[in-house]
């Protein structure tokens, strides 16, 4: 008897020691999963840009946060498809750097989480420049946090326009053209402007900023395409283009095999007097290590057309968040911190957009690094940072930003080499670029 | 057949067969994983590749993969820019494979005497052929620049030019000179495949033209000329292939521009595939692309090859 109730007590018992070591183990499991998950590295998704200076930073993320980085950088013309593959092919991803021409794009198909979740992240917005906040909300919802923000440049020669007896750079595109002729005649460059023309992923951002010095929108405020319309469109820019390589001779035709990098070289071997250029490109047509012209390029407000102001375009990058890493919380909390540490302050400071700044010449998109003392004098060491201020608060941003932006980009590129080359009438060529877009935008 | 068989006859064979079928099914066992991996990176993309192509397929529109059958297909030959591309890789194929059969042909001919310096030559051949298309690209790059480039520069200092000249941003000189790049790359090999036919030639036969009164050129057109069919066949073929599906030189000087003046297929599929992200489209037009090639052989070894 006493054996069977021994045997029954430690059936019980054995039974009750069981369910309490498996409810323990399932606790502790439950915490290694947990610890395990917010051990989970970050993978994140850049762009070969400032790597070094990444590199350096993310070093110090890791130190203070405890917390791992698997850092993936892809080149920028390649950044877009590359990205949408690992997407398609859910390969890991937690934060990523967007352009702002590709975010609808990107958050339609499901792919960026919406930062609103995180009130951390959506405090910094105070004191964030409007135009990036502005870039980074798609349908109502914000998508990321300002890694740079930047805007089309415009550059002059000091020491050419001195020689050719030229008192000041030009405040419309019909005194470019005069100064122009002026500095040819004098022998100092055969094509005075550089703009680059090439189909790359720059050429947008090269006719956008003629576009608006001109008065003109390629997109209206409702989205449809406005680009070809005579009286606020894109027709006065691209015709003033057109006259400049075929009329005036004061553009090279080569611009439409002219990209943006090799467009700053020519400028920087002394071949041009004026540049329209990324606004960041002054360090380096500054530096005498890049440059011949070193020390002689400066920066002035962007000629106005007829009918236009000096309105120039501005863009921004962002750090976003995948959708995968935003439905699982440690995941997403964990991106969180990478972004806040990238996007918003980190040790007290907005130390990233500092550094890149310091570091590679990329403006940042937080009103209090206009006060940093260090950031103004590292900047008056090779340009004007009045200037550069008063510029980027005559910056917007592009209206074409869509989801179908992409394939419009190809159509709208090629027209436009098409009217420079003399392939077809400025009009035909903007005709041709309005009906792709609201073909594109009716498939949509 | 069974009136014909012994029966003694019959075992033996059976017996005989019997080991060749275990052979049979050893050497397919053995062969089975090569051909499984031959099906995984070779047959199921193809296949795959053409079951793509009957949908509407958009990675930008991952929950939206519509079956439109042929549309994709209807709708490359409703494109006028599809029948552009098409225009442009006929015109650099015809362009480049002329020319580099004339090129070819002179070049063997003339590694087919004996001379001194001959190996030398020989080599120095073989160079654009072992450079990479990628370097090749970027080499070219560089001398058809327009600012600073070795070719504007060789022309000024020759006094042929007076200032610097655009070459690939003017629409006229484009495929030209994306053709030259082409050629420079591609003689090589096409000159020793004919050198190679050369030698095959029977020096008899050169011996019984000079017997019958048959002078140099005399013997080039009728001796060496048809002797060389073989080789042109070959030639001609491996040449308009590489040209018809070309796309490296195009990536790397032009992008398919300015303004789609070197627009040829294999830049428009990879435009509407890799970057509009459009893998269905994308996938017809490889398709057409593979037909093409497939009909042009084919005219090809019905014309030239039916003469050899």
């Amino acid at each position: 008897m006493s054996t069977v109730e021994n045997r029954g007590l430690d059936r019980r018992r054995f039974l009750l020691q069981l369910s309490a070591a498996a409810g323990l183990a399932s606790v502790g499991m439950t915490g290694l999963v947990r610890s395990a998950r917010a051990a989970q590295p970050i993978n994140f998704y850049a762009w070969s840009a400032g790597v070094d200076t990444v590199k350096r930073e993310l070093a110090a993320f890791q130190k203070e946060s405890g917390l791992t980085v698997n850092y993936n950088n892809l080149p920028y013309a390649q950044y877009r498809e590359a990205m949408v593959t690992k997407f398609v092919g859910q390969a890991p991803i937690d934060m990523l750097w967007v352009s702002d021409a590709w975010l609808p794009e990107w958050a339609d198909a499901g792919w960026l989480a919406p930062i609103d979740a995180y009130p951390r992240l959506m405090a910094y917005n105070a004191d964030v420049v409007d135009f990036c906040t502005e870039s980074t909300r798609y349908k109502g919802h914000q998508y990321g946090m300002t890694y740079y923000t930047d805007y089309m440049g415009f550059f002059y020669d000091a020491d050419k326009l001195a020689k050719a007896g030229i008192a000041a750079p030009p405040t419309t595109w019909d005194e470019l053209v005069a100064q122009s002729l002026k500095i040819k005649a004098a022998g100092l460059s055969d094509y005075p402007l550089m703009v680059s023309m090439a189909r790359e992923s720059w050429l947008i951002e090269f006719m956008s900023a003629m576009v608006f010095s001109h008065g003109g929108r390629f997109v209206d405020d409702n989205g449809h395409a406005v680009m070809d319309d005579p009286t606020h469109g894109a027709v006065a820019a691209l015709q003033w283009l057109t006259d400049a390589v075929n009329k005036h001779k004061i553009l090279s035709p080569a611009c439409v095999e002219l990209g943006e990098l090799n467009g700053m070289k020519a400028v920087a071997s002394g071949n041009h007097a004026f540049a329209l250029l990324p606004r960041y490109r002054i360090e380096a047509l500054n530096d005498p290590q890049q440059s011949h012209v070193a020390g002689h390029i400066k920066q002035a407000l962007i000629p106005a057309g007829p009918k236009g102001s000096q309105t120039t375009v501005a863009w921004m990058r962002m750090h976003a968040m995948s959708a995968s890493a935003g439905q699982d919380k440690q995941r997403g909390a964990n991106a969180a911190r990478l972004i806040e540490a990238f996007g918003g302050k980190f040790d007290g400071q907005y130390a990233f957009q500092k550094a890149m700044f310091l570091d590679t010449g990329t403006a940042f998109g937080v009103k209090p690094l206009f006060k940093d003392p260090e950031i103004r004098a590292a900047y008056e060491k090779y340009g004007d940072f009045a200037m550069f201020e008063k510029q980027q608060e005559q910056a917007r941003r592009k209206d074409v930003i869509a989801r179908w932006f992409g394939d419009w980009d190809e159509v709208n590129g090629t027209a436009w080499q098409s009217a420079l080359l003399g392939r077809s009438s400025v009009a035909d060529a903007l005709k041709h670029s309005a009906q792709s877009w609201t073909s594109l935008s009716k498939q949509a | 057949m069974s009136t014909i068989q012994a029966p003694g006859i019959g075992r033996r064979w059976l017996a005989k067969h019997s080991v060749n079928a275990s052979d049979q099914r050893s050497a397919l066992l053995l062969l089975s994983p090569m051909m499984a991996v031959l099906f995984a990176v070779a047959v199921f993309p193809i296949l795959y590749s053409l079951w793509i192509s009957l949908f509407d397929v958009k990675l930008t529109r991952p929950r939206s993969a519509p079956f439109v059958g042929l549309g994709n297909y209807t709708q490359a030959f409703a494109d006028p820019l599809f029948w552009t591309s098409v225009e442009r890789t006929l015109v650099f194929t015809v362009m480049s494979v002329s020319a580099i059969m004339v090129i070819a042909t002179l070049m063997a001919l003339l590694l087919n005497q004996e001379f001194r310096g001959r190996r030398l030559l020989s080599t120095v051949l073989l160079i654009p052929w072992a450079i990479p298309y990628v370097v090749d690209g970027l080499m070219w790059k560089w001398i058809y620049d327009s600012g600073y480039g070795a070719l504007n520069g060789a022309l000024l200092q020759l006094h042929f030019i007076d200032k610097y000249v655009v070459w690939l941003g003017d629409t006229a000189k484009t495929l030209p000179l994306i053709a030259n790049a082409f050629v420079w790359k591609e003689v090589p090999l096409a000159t020793i495949l004919l050198l190679v036919t050369l030698k095959s030639v029977p020096t008899d036969l050169y011996g019984a033209a000079r017997v019958d009164g048959a002078n140099l050129w005399g013997r080039f057109v009728h001796v060496t000329l048809p002797s060389l069919r073989p080789g042109f066949m070959l030639v001609i073929i491996y040449e308009a292939m590489m040209a018809v599906r070309h796309f490296d030189l195009f990536f790397l000087l032009t992008e398919g521009g300015p303004a789609n003046a070197s627009n040829v297929l294999a830049w428009h599929i990879y435009v509407e595939t890799f970057r509009n992200l459009s893998f269905g489209s994308g996938a017809a037009i490889a398709y057409l692309l593979a037909l093409a090639t497939f009909a042009m052989s084919y005219v090809v070894i019905r014309t030239v090859g039916n003469r050899i």
